[in-house]
């Protein structure tokens, strides 16, 4: 082929090469002055370099080939986490960019055309619309990742989304979005509407979301009943009381939390009781059980369970352990919170100024081990709150740290039946229509798009965020080589028999076209 | 085989021109595309994003649909390699390269689904009895 006539590079009807340095040939009779010294010919070198380009291209395929992997694992695993996640994603964006893409791949491939035909005007004008396609889709991915920061749309723990992927609004763990959905609401320093309580996570683990079992509470506080000397004490009733007397007989029935004694020479009576404590001299205690006892050495203690046998030496008493005027707290309630519902209720709002008092104050339930925030209202000293037992058979109790009250997530409209109300008259041989609506696929995803995300859909935006983030740093890289290339052709570089970097580039750009066709439907057009 | 640049720009870009003649035309270097087919394959990669854009409007079950979309994209992809990047034009021995690594992902992807249940582990359900489907404020009736 060197015995070509090839045209110089000033042919091509441009001839305009300022560098009076110019040297060309080097013995060889090449018309361009970037053929190395080592290759024999302008074609040996071009081939070297193709050589070399596809090896990087395949290499390239085995690079991304890893997180296609990644993606393909974990939808094989998880089809819930694709179907509901996607919906986050704008297929408009997508679609856009992929044009946008597939033209500034024409543009690329036109420019190693006009490369090879010396067309110098054309090569430049055809690299700059590259150069513009892919800042074009830098900037789209931009509005993209821009939206997903805002909305907390993001990797890993990160992932906290302010709205459902239907567009629902969701509660967060920390109540960082603005703007468009509930956050707390402060008066006089206290919550009084709103959720912010992280109790969905394993705080020791972060990212990870613990597999529990949530339960609702109800805590009342009281104070400890007195009881009159001679009397009998219910304690299924009050749980805690206090009797004061000198030489007198009390009874308690039930499985008391407390029973108090102040005085001297008392009989004390007690069927169980978790502490029991006598302050005074020579008082007696007649028990079934009793769990842990404080009084003074004159006092006769006949328990027949518990710490009865052996009894150990009496510890003393306090005042503390007899303040009957301290309030105590009592679970007068616990229900444990399906794993599934929709809402649930969790009280009137009895007493309230807003005026609609039969109304329930509702929360969204969610599925268990994505527990947002369960919230309740504070009446009447009663407080609402949730236990949570993880996994690990650990409690975890939140009761006393969320009085807060969510606002309700807006309903959706069930579609109204046509059949339902509808009398069918049939004659002899005709099937009834069935009034039952079997939702179609479509409407079960709207269904489930309305609600919260699907355990581990982190996973899917930490794919997303590798894949796209990949192929973005490779567009960069793109448009940091075509510039150069930009700058190379203005000065006249490229010739019809030295335009390898051109044919390169556009391979490499090329092969990044390539991945995004694949990303775009697996990323954004899951069904 | 044409000998100058200016011949090739003529002849690739004069509109009676079989079409198959040049497409085997190397210049001294290497392939010329013909703009007829530059152009052909960057239309026809935009007309196969449209349909596959609106193939998945359409319900034909969630296999399906991801069947005609992956199809799509191996035949956008085809094109884009067979005639923006010339492999229909170039040396057998890039094809290979390019298929060697085409065949290695393969590779990685088939042996990774095999041995799926190897992470098992990774479902913190019973994989035969998945929880439900997240559910958001639900129809009262029906």
């Amino acid at each position: 082929m060197s015995e070509q006539p090839h045209a110089p590079h000033e042919g091509g009807g441009h001839g305009h090469d300022a560098h009076g340095h110019d040297d060309h040939g080097h013995g060889h009779g090449h018309g361009s002055r970037f053929i190395q010294h080592h290759y024999d010919d302008a074609q040996h070198q071009f081939d070297s370099g193709k050589l070399g380009i596809w090896l990087f291209l395949a290499q390239e395929v085995l690079f991304f080939s890893a997180l296609f992997v990644a993606y393909i694992l974990y939808r094989h695993h998880h089809p819930e986490i694709y179907s509901y996640a996607h919906k986050y994603l704008d297929v408009k964006y997508g679609a856009i960019n992929t044009a946008v893409l597939i033209f500034s791949s024409l543009t690329a491939a036109w420019a190693v055309r006009a490369a090879q035909l010396g067309q110098k005007k054309l090569l430049i004008g055809c690299i700059a619309v590259t150069i513009g396609c892919a800042l074009t889709f830098l900037g789209i991915k931009y509005i993209e990742y821009s939206h997903k920061i805002h909305e907390h749309i993001l990797f890993g723990r990160y992932f906290d989304p302010c709205v459902s992927s239907g567009g629902v609004p969701l509660l967060t763990k920390n109540n960082e979005c603005a703007g468009h959905k509930s956050t707390v609401e402060w008066k006089d320093g206290a919550a009084t509407a709103g959720c912010y309580q992280d109790i969905d996570q394993d705080l020791a683990m972060p990212g990870v979301q613990a597999d529990c079992k949530v339960e609702e509470v109800r805590i009342e506080l009281y104070k400890p009943a007195s009881v009159a000397a001679g009397a009998t004490h219910d304690c299924a009733k009050v749980p805690a009381a206090i009797a004061r007397g000198t030489g007198a007989t009390f009874t308690f029935t039930g499985t008391c939390d407390e029973v108090m004694v102040v005085g001297d020479g008392n009989t004390v009576r007690i069927d169980q009781a978790k502490k029991v404590a006598v302050k005074g001299q020579g008082n007696t205690v007649q028990a079934n059980a009793v769990d842990s006892f404080a009084g003074d050495a004159s006092t006769k203690r006949v328990i027949a369970k518990g710490i009865s046998n052996p009894q150990p030496a009496l510890a003393g008493v306090t005042d503390a352990d007899v303040d009957g005027d301290k309030e105590r707290s009592r679970e007068v309630k616990r229900t444990p919170i399906a794993a599934q519902c929709s809402e649930r209720a969790i009280g009137h709002a009895e007493g309230h100024e807003e005026g609609h008092e039969s109304a329930k104050q509702t929360y969204p339930c969610w599925r268990v081990g994505f527990q947002p925030a369960v919230c309740g209202r504070k009446a009447n000293k009663e407080q609402y709150g949730v236990i949570v037992e993880y996994g690990d058979h650990e409690e975890r109790d939140h009761s006393y740290r969320i009085d807060a009250q969510c606002k309700p997530t807006p309903k959706v409209d069930a579609p109204a039946d046509p059949l339902a109300e509808k009398v069918q008259p049939l004659k002899v041989g005709e099937k009834a229509l069935s009034p039952y609506h079997r939702p179609t696929t479509h409407e079960e995803h709207e269904l489930e798009a309305a609600g919260p995300p699907p355990e581990h859909t982190n996973m899917f935006f930490t794919i997303y965020f590798a894949m796209t983030g990949l192929h973005g740093i490779h567009v960069l890289v793109g448009v940091l080589v075509f510039l150069w290339l930009l700058i190379r052709a203005m000065k006249g570089h490229f010739t019809p028999d030295y335009f390898g970097p051109i044919d390169f580039a556009a391979l490499y750009w090329h092969i990044v076209d390539l991945i995004w066709i694949f990303l775009f439907p697996l990323l954004y057009l899951i069904h | 085989m044409a000998s100058t640049a200016h011949h090739v720009d003529h002849h690739a870009a004069s509109p009676g021109d079989a079409g198959s003649d040049h497409h085997d035309e190397h210049h001294g270097i290497s392939h010329v595309a013909s703009i007829k087919v530059l152009v052909g394959t960057g239309g026809s990669l935009l007309l196969l994003t449209l349909v596959t854009v609106l193939a998945t409007k359409v319900d034909f079950g969630a296999n399906i649909n991801l069947a005609i979309a992956m199809a799509i994209a191996v035949l956008k992809a085809s094109l884009v390699i067979l005639f923006f990047m010339h492999l229909k034009y170039d040396k057998i021995f890039h094809t290979v390269v390019f298929l060697s690594a085409i065949l290695a992902a393969s590779l990685f992807v088939g042996f990774t689904l095999m041995d799926t249940g190897q992470y098992q582990h990774t479902n913190i359900w019973n994989p035969d009895s998945p929880p439900a489907a997240p559910v958001g404020p639900r129809p009262t009736t029906g």
